[in-house]
């Protein structure tokens, strides 16, 4: 009996080994000694881990905390100026245009990479012949972010690639200075930068469809369910722990996006497409405000923190 | 046993960091070497070239690094000025980017040096104030740039054009170019600081003066001089005399070889990268840009790269001691013969025969030598305005320029207070 085309993303996988059943412990008078005992031994296997994060990233960012309350400038002595820079930074109409731009470029970097590799990841899965059709979406994964932008610059620039084939097939009214205005800049980037991001979505989502269980499927098929009805119900809700991983990786990528911008439009015309990384990175390296710029990576940082620690809670399963 | 190897393990690991930590690939060179930091990688032969030179002079060579990030490189020098691990000798800019750093104590004093190339005419005594911080000298420039407008001359055999010598000379070519479907003139904000080219040349050949108290804070952007400037800029894209904001700026020395832009706006540092294209005197020239009215005196922009010494540099005695020589003709001969420029010492012959019709036309006319926009006035305000300039040319309409003057005018009252300070 062949399997119906198209009917479902799931490939078959091999039964899984019965699982034994877990021995009852020991429960005597030495119970809380070995809880001891096991504590002390976890905490010598993390000691190295909590070492390493707490020196390469607590202690500069408690550095980056006290920086952003000073006036340093890279070459003067720092002077304590309390929370000036945070006041001037939220005064400023250029780092709301930032934050604004941070937030579109979230939104996208969350809808786009996702749809898209999960669409891919489906159709490509489904169907043997597509396996090239995976690798070119892929493939670009494995492209740095500055290559990407040297790749886009060459299309988006108002004497590139796209103007010209529209150009070409007279369609010159369609025609834009795609680098030039806002908000169609920060939509290209994201555009082109979805181009890039989106190989890593469809790896993982093809992982998370090889894992989940053909008989879930097949009974989802007895009961009459198929296409989209069964992606739907039975194949999507069993991808919601990759769903997780994915949309996370995405936030975290929106918010530090960087390269592209900088190597696309430098953060301008003038600051409009700025999002807070490249406004942090043009204070502290260009302009040498080191107190502000610090006080800008507080906020996303603050801003990552805060939308990681919300989404992972809301959406990782419960303990006990 | 184990134990052991652990304990043997740790200790190689911390000599590993404390190796790391030395700072061995920022800081000084060996003892007949002098390191050399900078963020010109196509400097790294010339600097190689002339260390040869100046080992001969003063037994000490040139050990070249480079950053190949400015910003990165700038971050580096900072940071370096302050820590055991400078190099002995740093590239930098000259003007307000020089005395940022001179005024916070982390260059030695050149004044010995400065003098003795003054004495033995090796640098005209006018341009100190470029490389000087409250009276004294704190660099040493690395070449005397002209900033010009390159052309090419196929362009102009074929429309019959000369060089002009007037303002409507220059227009009226322009327009004669652009009915022959070919941008007159190369402009573009994508590389950022490529924004002020246009008005900093506009404004100084409109009013000389006026650009020399603008850029010390004597005078302000919303003056009518200024204003006219950006008219002027803002009538000549309206005529589509330019290539668009965004085009490339790497591409600037293939579209004037291609002849798809006829003229360019730039230092002759950059003829260095038009001669390595495979150009020559047959395929372009170089004219300084005709004042906006005959009456208005002669200028000329000028721009200088410098090398400084920190204080904290390994072997600063020997690094001063090598600055005290760099402007030998014997050592500039091998310089500007790498780099293509023209020497900072006026004894050093140019070979370059569109060079030398730079240097015949700036000793015609006795202009008025201006500083570059870039290193004229207080690098945070420098930096600001160029990202307004560069929103302007996005939008080059009459209507944007009192907003667009307001905007630096106000960010040049601000970073003035901040640069009084200290």
């Amino acid at each position: 009996m062949t399997e119906p085309a198209g009917q479902t993303a799931v490939r078959p996988r091999a039964p899984e080994p019965e699982r034994k059943a877990p021995r009852a412990r020991n429960r005597g008078s030495n119970v809380r000694y070995d809880g001891f005992a096991a504590r002390a031994g976890s905490a010598v296997h993390l000691l190295p881990a909590v070492l390493l994060v707490g020196v390469l990233l607590l202690v500069p960012f408690g550095y980056t905390v006290y920086q952003s309350l000073t006036d340093y400038d890279g070459l003067s002595t720092a002077q304590f100026v309390g929370l000036d820079n945070y006041v001037a930074l939220f005064g400023e109409e250029r780092f709301h245009r930032s934050l604004l731009n941070t937030v579109i470029w979230m939104v996208g970097t969350l809808l786009l990479p996702v749809l898209l590799g999960l669409m891919i990841a489906v159709l490509t899965n489904a169907s043997g012949w597509a396996t090239w059709v995976r690798y070119a979406f892929v493939l670009p994964y494995a492209i740095s972010g500055t290559a990407t932008a040297v790749i886009w610059g060459f299309m988006l620039r108002s004497d590139g690639a796209i103007n010209q084939v529209l150009g070409a097939f007279g369609l010159d009214e369609l025609q834009r200075e795609w680098l030039l205005s806002w908000p169609m800049n920060t939509i290209v980037m994201i555009l082109a930068n979805t181009w890039q991001a989106v190989g890593i979505a469809v790896i993982l989502f093809l992982v998370g469809l090889q894992t989940v269980p053909r008989e879930t499927v097949e009974a989802g098929m007895l009961d009459g369910a198929s296409g989209f009805r069964l992606f739907r119900s039975i194949v999507f809700p069993q991808l919601r722990p990759v769903t997780v991983v994915v949309v996370g990786i995405s936030i975290a990528n929106s918010l530090r996006v960087f390269d592209v911008i900088w190597l696309l439009t430098n953060g301008g015309p003038g600051w409009v497409s700025e999002t807070l990384a490249v406004t942090m990175y043009r204070m502290t390296f260009v302009l040498s405000e080191y107190g502000h710029g610090s006080a800008v990576a507080v906020v996303l940082a603050v801003i990552v923190v805060s939308v990681s620690w919300v989404y992972l809670r809301q959406q990782m399963p419960k303990r006990g | 046993m184990i134990r052991r190897k652990s304990l043997v393990a740790a200790a190689a690991a911390v000599l590993m960091i404390s190796a790391c930590a030395s700072g061995s690939e920022t800081s000084g060179g060996s003892d007949d070497t002098l390191s050399l930091n900078g963020d010109r990688a196509d400097f790294v032969e010339a600097y190689e070239a002339v260390g040869a030179e100046l080992q001969e002079i003063t037994g000490y060579g040139i050990d070249p690094r480079n950053v190949p990030s400015t910003e990165n490189y700038q971050q580096v020098i900072r940071s370096s000025l302050q820590s055991n691990s400078a190099t002995d000798l740093i590239k930098w800019w000259s003007g307000y980017r020089l005395q940022d750093l001179a005024r916070s104590g982390g260059l030695v004093n050149l004044d010995a040096e400065w003098e003795a190339a003054v004495d033995n005419g090796w640098v005209n005594p006018d341009t100190a104030p470029s490389f000087s911080y409250d009276g004294h000298v704190y660099a040493m420039p690395m070449y005397k740039s002209y900033w010009v407008i390159f052309y090419n001359k196929k362009i102009y055999d074929d429309l019959g054009l000369s060089v002009p010598t007037t303002w409507d000379e220059f227009i009226g070519n322009a327009q004669a170019i652009k009915d022959a479907g070919i941008t007159p003139f190369f402009a573009t904000q994508e590389a950022g600081w490529t924004s002020f080219i246009w008005f900093g040349e506009i404004l100084s050949k409109l009013d000389p003066q006026f650009y020399t108290d603008l850029m010390n804070g004597e005078a302000s952007y919303t003056d009518e001089p200024a204003r006219q400037a950006m008219q002027i800029w803002a009538d000549m894209y309206a005529k589509g005399f330019f290539t668009s904001p965004d085009t490339a700026w790497d591409d600037e020395p293939a579209l004037l070889k291609s002849g798809e832009v006829a003229m360019v706006p730039m230092g002759t540092w950059r003829n260095a990268i038009f001669t390595e294209n495979g150009m020559t005197d047959d395929d372009y020239g170089a004219f300084v840009m005709p004042t906006i009215t005959p009456d208005v005196a002669p200028s000329v922009i000028i721009e200088s790269g410098v090398f400084a010494v920190p204080e904290k540099a390994p072997n600063k005695d020997a690094a001063v001691e090598a600055l005290g020589e760099w402007l030998n003709p014997d050592v500039q001969e091998v310089w500007v013969d790498e780099i293509n420029d023209i020497s900072a010492n006026p004894e050093v012959p140019i070979e370059n025969p569109v060079l030398t019709s730079v240097t015949e036309q700036v000793q015609q006319s006795e202009p008025m030598e201006l500083e570059r926009y870039w290193e004229a006035s207080p690098p945070a305000l420098v930096e600001g305005n160029v990202k307004d300039l560069a929103t302007f040319m996005v939008q080059p309409s009459p209507d944007n320029i009192d907003a667009t003057l307001q905007k630096m005018q106000e960010r040049a009252d601000e970073e003035w207070a901040k640069w009084e300070q200290g």
